[in-house]
């Protein structure tokens, strides 16, 4: 037996049970709104690979970027919880995380991607 | 193309920076061990194709048709509705000519903000959890 779910339409009618005249569109901004209020917690896991660049230390995890399947493929990230670096053998091996970063020294003088100001 | 680290969970490590993955080794384009002991923390020195997997927490995708299902659990379904009729009580509070309604409409407001509220932060976890929480009761043994 497939598992109950609600389509907008479905939550659009139980909201005109008490608002009759609730514009369809402003419901549907409004479930966005709760979607993205609800994305702050584990709501959904994905998996995603990226290409890495010689002498590039960081990584674009913003809301504009995208997987190496291409720019359709948009990340999406909220929080990373693992992850792993292909080895010589083509596998992905799980690598650890770095939680204070101060803790260690880092040469960034091969660093390629290097946020410049804004010019004025 | 594999990437020329053998062991990369003893030559690499990640942390996050705002909004950017660092990713730094110790080892060279050839896979080489840097030996001075200063400067070995470097950016990855080598371009490998899909070189990163993320296992990460994702956004829900939006809604823009009727007919789409909410890119969440079903157990959170019936928690946007709270949320969606929150909203339409606080509207309503805000733009009724008559005090009393508007006090109505509020005090509705604050009910279903209390639902979207326990929802979301309370039991949120334990509704999304596929692993954790009680299966079922187990009575404490008096013997």
């Amino acid at each position: 037996m497939a598992v109950h779910s609600l389509t907008v339409k479905q939550i659009i009618s139980r909201v005109r049970q008490v608002f009759p005249d609730a514009p369809e569109t402003y419901v549907m901004s409004l479930i966005n709104d709760g979607l993205l209020e609800l994305a702050s917690y584990d709501t959904k896991t994905a998996h995603a690979k990226i290409t890495t660049a010689a002498n590039q230390m960081w990584y674009d995890l913003s809301d504009s970027a995208y997987s190496s399947s291409g720019s359709t493929y948009k990340l999406e990230i909220n929080k990373v919880n693992k992850v792993y670096l292909m080895d010589s053998d083509g596998d992905y091996i799980q690598i650890p995380r770095l939680t204070n970063d101060n803790l260690l020294l880092t040469d960034i003088s091969s660093e390629s991607a290097l946020n410049a100001p804004d010019t004025t | 193309m594999a990437s020329n680290i053998k062991y990369p969970e003893d030559h690499s490590m990640w942390f996050i920076e705002g909004d950017k993955l660092a990713l730094i080794t110790d080892v060279d384009s050839s896979g080489n061990t840097v030996t001075s002991s200063r400067k070995k923390w470097k950016a990855i020195q080598e371009a490998v194709t899909d070189g990163i997997v993320l296992f990460y927490n994702a956004e829900p995708n939006k809604v823009s048709a009727i007919t789409d299902t909410p890119d969440i659990d079903n157990s959170m379904h019936n928690s946007l509705i709270d949320y969606v009729k929150r909203c339409l009580y606080m509207d309503k509070a805000g733009s009724a000519p008559d005090p009393n309604q508007s006090a109505v409409a509020m005090q509705m407001a604050n009910f279903h903000n209390q639902r979207w509220v326990e929802a979301t932060r309370k039991f949120g976890i334990k509704k999304r959890d596929k692993v954790g929480g009680t299966k079922a009761i187990v009575p404490p043994d008096l013997r």
